[in-house]
């Protein structure tokens, strides 16, 4: 264990009092919620009168949210979702940062245009999303039917279209990858590009043998942020299928804010705490995967 | 640094003696309530609601003064759970969800109780439903609502330029009837938010049914959660039938604005709706007709069947308790005002509606036959009709308001049976049940 010296130990006081606003933030708005999300879960609680506890029904809401129709569906979907957003979305985030590195002429231009989608909120894209799939006027239906002019998909209320237009609606719009990816890539030291050239080593074998690797953290640290998002995606669900058709494109989010609706908030809390467990699980995972506790240099 | 300290002072002293300008108003004994509510800017309930406001204002000038801040519908109910898990509750409150009422706000004291009000108002007392009243008296005896006196019973509006009933209204036809006469004209159904219009013309089908209308009737408090039962089942049957057949090309998916277009650009000869919607076919809605749509053409009726849908059990205005004594006698004054037989005549003019125990002026009734459509709409509801609350009011929440329209799509493009379809609304239901 580390010995802080006299001096050091003077600093203490003035160091806890800085840290002590965020600490009791942090405390407000997420320990104390988190843990009584957590108790909570295990009472049956209608969000109003005190959460009653039993020993006899601990595990009430849990099993209700196990046997409930959607979640199996919900699991489905999020680990499909997670999968997509893991392999495509960051693929797709990190590809247009490696093309951004190559600095091509306009590069400037098109990675502002890139990051224009992120400054539109997930609700306005879903309603843009709801025009460009609608099945009488939308822009994607009408291209086709130029072709095709039998055909007739409803895309957000169709099985299993629903379920493709739903992952539209946020699959292209890797900003945070991008701008993540990009910047580990503007880091990576020059000297090292330098010394490949020299040794012979091609673009391409530059890209793969240099850039990837060095860029484990920063792709790692994509993947968790595009999986965790779809843990809690909400709004592109609720603003255009609302979890429909059936339960195709129902989700753990949906589960927790129709429970707030039927006024169970233990059951709700049962879903957040699953939402929660996989997020950390997700971390911990990716954490392993990429090794991001190891340095890359 | 100076000028600085001196500048500060000023601007401080300036915002003082604004908070006492304030504190002076107050004195002056005026009771400000800021009210949210959902009938203000484009809500057709605004066209009436604001101006009595603006009456009662008028009236009370001097004493108390409401101001509206607009919510909108959707969000009313919502909102008004928030502010009651605060505490903080406006002094004045329409309705709200049934569960939350019954759960939350009575078991938990969050309101006034106004027998007292209605001892002190015997004018008002005299004009309420029987019904009304036994429904909204607890079991200590308590009065928790004044709901309005006037039943608006929901009918449907069609397109007489499109859709021809000859000598006949819908009242005389059965669905199967009417559906004969509809020919090629379509259905403004909807799929989409609560599916609101779908739902109606589904609660007309299950009132026709042996026992339908009384299963709605008893189920408004305690929620359906059985959609198997006969009743439901075949009238499942029966709108599947019309989904596929008679619904406007738009419908899988639209929500109210887009079933309302379909009406009004002549894409759709029915739509099933309230009476707030005849301004819509005023010449002042005009704005939103296309297609050659002339709301001149629409005739208001019953639903076929001769059902029309209106719940006099339910829950009207009332007074939280966790306002002041002050607040609660200007929100009582507000009641008392709505309740006057001025109010009601106008309400019933401007909303549509039948106030069974109000004898109206005769300046009323010719008033009331200057708009030949609501006068109609209104009096297209005979002795025969089946009154019964709308299936969506006896639904749990979240069916109600998702699932129901979710699983309609299922239903129209036959991936569910009516069988499946009632089997997955009541699983969806028991899921819903907080035992």
């Amino acid at each position: 264990m580390k010995r802080y010296s006299r001096l050091e130990r003077r600093h203490f006081p003035a160091i806890y009092l800085f840290l002590l606003p965020t600490l009791i933030l942090f405390a407000l708005f997420y320990v104390i919620p988190i843990i009584t999300v957590f108790f909570t879960s295990f009472t049956k609680w209608n969000g109003f009168n005190a959460p009653q506890f039993s020993f006899d029904t601990i595990f009430y809401n849990y099993k209700k949210l196990f046997s409930m129709s959607s979640f199996g569906k919900s699991l489905q979907n999020l680990g499909l979702w997670s999968l997509i957003a893991a392999t495509l979305h960051v693929g797709i985030g990190a590809l247009v940062a490696f093309i951004l590195y190559q600095k091509p002429k306009g590069w400037k231009f098109v990675r502002g245009v890139y990051m224009i989608p992120n400054v539109i909120s997930a609700a306005a894209w879903a309603m843009i999303y709801k025009f460009i799939f609608n099945n009488d006027f939308g822009l994607l239906n009408n291209a086709i039917r130029l072709m095709n002019p039998s055909f007739n998909v409803n895309w957000f209320y169709q099985s299993p279209a629903a379920f493709w237009a739903v992952t539209f609606t946020w699959l292209f719009y890797a900003v945070i990858v991008c701008m993540v990816v990009l910047a580990d890539l503007m880091a990576i030291p020059k000297e090292l590009h330098e010394a490949a050239e020299i040794d012979g080593a091609s673009s391409v074998q530059r890209t793969f043998l240099i850039d990837l690797p060095l860029c484990r953290n920063s792709l790692g640290t994509s993947v968790i942020i595009s999986v965790t998002s779809r843990i809690a995606m909400y709004e592109a669900i609720a603003l255009t299928t609302r979890g429909g058709p059936g339960n195709d494109t129902a989700n753990l989010a949906l589960i927790l804010v129709k429970a707030i609706n039927d006024y169970n908030y233990g059951l709700a809390n049962a879903t957040a705490m699953l939402m929660f467990i996989f997020g950390i699980v997700v971390m911990l995972v990716i954490n392993r995967v990429f090794r991001m506790n190891e340095s890359v240099y | 640094m100076k000028n600085i300290v001196r500048i500060l002072s000023l601007v401080l002293a300036a915002m003082m003696l604004c908070g006492m300008v304030g504190t002076v108003a107050s004195a002056e004994g005026v009771v400000e309530l800021t009210i949210p509510h959902y009938k203000a800017g484009e809500n057709v309930g605004a066209v009436f609601f604001l101006p009595q406001v603006e009456r009662f204002n008028k009236l009370y000038e001097g004493k108390y003064h409401i101001t509206i801040e607009e919510l909108t519908g959707d969000l009313y109910a919502e909102k008004m759970k928030q502010l009651g898990q605060q505490n903080a509750l406006p002094a004045l409150v329409e309705g709200g969800e049934t569960e939350w009422i019954q759960n939350v706000v009575i078991p938990n004291g969050l309101y006034t109780d106004l027998s007292g009000f209605l001892a002190d108002h015997p004018d008002v007392a005299a004009l309420l439903d029987e019904t009304a009243l036994a429904y909204n008296t607890t079991e200590d005896n308590k009065v928790f609502s004044i709901s309005l006196p006037v039943i608006r019973p929901m009918g449907m509006y069609y397109n007489g330029a499109l859709l021809d009933l000859g000598d006949k209204t819908a009242a005389d036809l059965s669905w199967d009837e009417f559906a004969e006469k509809l020919g090629d004209n379509k259905i403004a159904f909807m799929t989409g938010e609560n599916a609101w219009t779908t739902a109606l013309i589904f609660s007309s089908l299950i009132a026709v049914e042996e026992g339908g209308a009384d299963l709605l009737r008893e189920t408004y408090s305690t929620k359906i959660y059985d959609y198997n039962q006969p009743a439901i089942l075949n009238a499942v049957t029966k709108l599947q039938a019309l989904l596929q057949n008679y619904a406007a090309s738009n419908t899988v998916g639209a929500v109210y604005a887009d079933a309302a277009n379909a009406f009004e650009s002549n894409n759709a000869a029915v739509i099933a709706n309230g009476s707030w919607m005849v301004s819509d076919f005023l010449p002042d809605g005009s704005v939103n007709w296309s297609n050659g749509f002339d709301g001149s053409t629409v005739r208001g009726d019953v639903l076929p069947g001769n059902v029309a849908l209106a719940n006099t059990a339910g829950y009207g205005w009332w007074v939280p308790a966790n306002v002041s004594d002050a607040e609660k006698e200007a929100a009582m004054a507000f009641i008392a005002f709505m309740n006057t037989p001025e109010e009601l005549e106008t309400y019933m003019l401007t909303e549509g509606g039948v106030c069974q125990k109000l004898t109206v002026s005769e300046e009323y009734t010719a008033k009331a036959q200057e708009n030949a459509l609501m006068y109609e709409y209104v009096n297209a509801v005979n002795a025969d009709t089946i009154i019964c609350p709308a299936v969506c009011d006896c639904m749990p929440s979240s069916i109600a308001n998702t699932e129901f329209g979710n699983l309609l799509p299922l239903l129209i493009d036959g991936t569910y049976t009516p069988e499946q379809f009632c089997q997955q609304l009541t699983t969806l239901a028991e899921e819903t049940r907080l035992d």
